[in-house]
């Protein structure tokens, strides 16, 4: 999970392996806070599978790539 | 995950937080006036139930994620203090525990530039950057590290 200044240097790093993902830096800080905001809260409790799933979801990471276990 | 575990799990990021580096299980103890070995076995099943991830020892914080409990490529200022992400992913959830603004500093692992990324009121201060997932989400927990 990586940051990359652009598409292009994600395909050159890539060198011919098969891609994962892509988003946007801002779609990942929106991605983060969704995802990680909880995580001090005081009264914290586990996330179900269902409500990381529903993160994603909210966030429009619909494709397959994005579904959990 | 029971009451005493996620008791556990919310002390060990509380003392997290306090120290700015990853508590050692006997300073986890004497928070709670709990055995060593309590919370060592507590942290066995939190690693267990990926709450938290184990060094390979089993007895020492790798990741209180988001936060790295060791130096990464992904550091963060945020709070005042310098922190480590996991990822880059990860990095961005430093500040959004923490409920702070942030900044991201990492490199492009094409090219090496340096990147910097600021966070203010939950915004990346640029949009030019793109974040790469390698590995699906349905298998991200079969090596935590790898992903």
């Amino acid at each position: 999970m990586l940051l990359f200044r652009s598409e292009e240097h994600v395909e050159r790093w890539l060198a011919g392996r098969t891609p994962g993902t892509t988003i946007s830096v801002g779609a990942l800080c929106d991605l983060a806070h969704a995802w990680w905001g909880d995580r001090l809260d005081p009264d914290w409790r586990p996330h179900t599978r269902d409500q990381n799933q529903a993160i994603l979801d909210r966030l429009c990471l619909t494709d397959p790539f994005w579904t959990l276990p | 995950m029971n009451a005493a575990d996620i008791a556990l799990r919310n002390a060990t990021y509380r003392r997290f937080v306090e120290l700015g580096r990853a508590p050692s299980a006997p300073e986890v103890a004497a928070t709670l006036g709990a055995p060593v070995g309590a919370v060592l076995a507590g942290w066995r099943r939190l690693h267990d139930a990926h709450a938290l991830v184990l060094g390979p020892g089993m007895a020492e914080l790798r990741m209180l994620n988001p936060f790295a409990a060791r130096p990464t490529p992904f550091r963060v200022e945020a709070a005042g203090r310098s922190w480590y992400g996991n990822c880059a992913w990860d990095a961005f959830g430093v500040g959004a525990a923490l409920h702070a603004d942030c900044t991201v500093h990492t490199t492009c692992p094409d090219c090496g530039e340096a990147l910097q990324v600021n966070v203010r009121d939950e915004r990346p201060d640029q949009e030019g950057l793109v974040f790469h997932v390698l590995v699906p989400a349905a298998q991200w927990w079969a090596d935590i590290g790898y992903t």
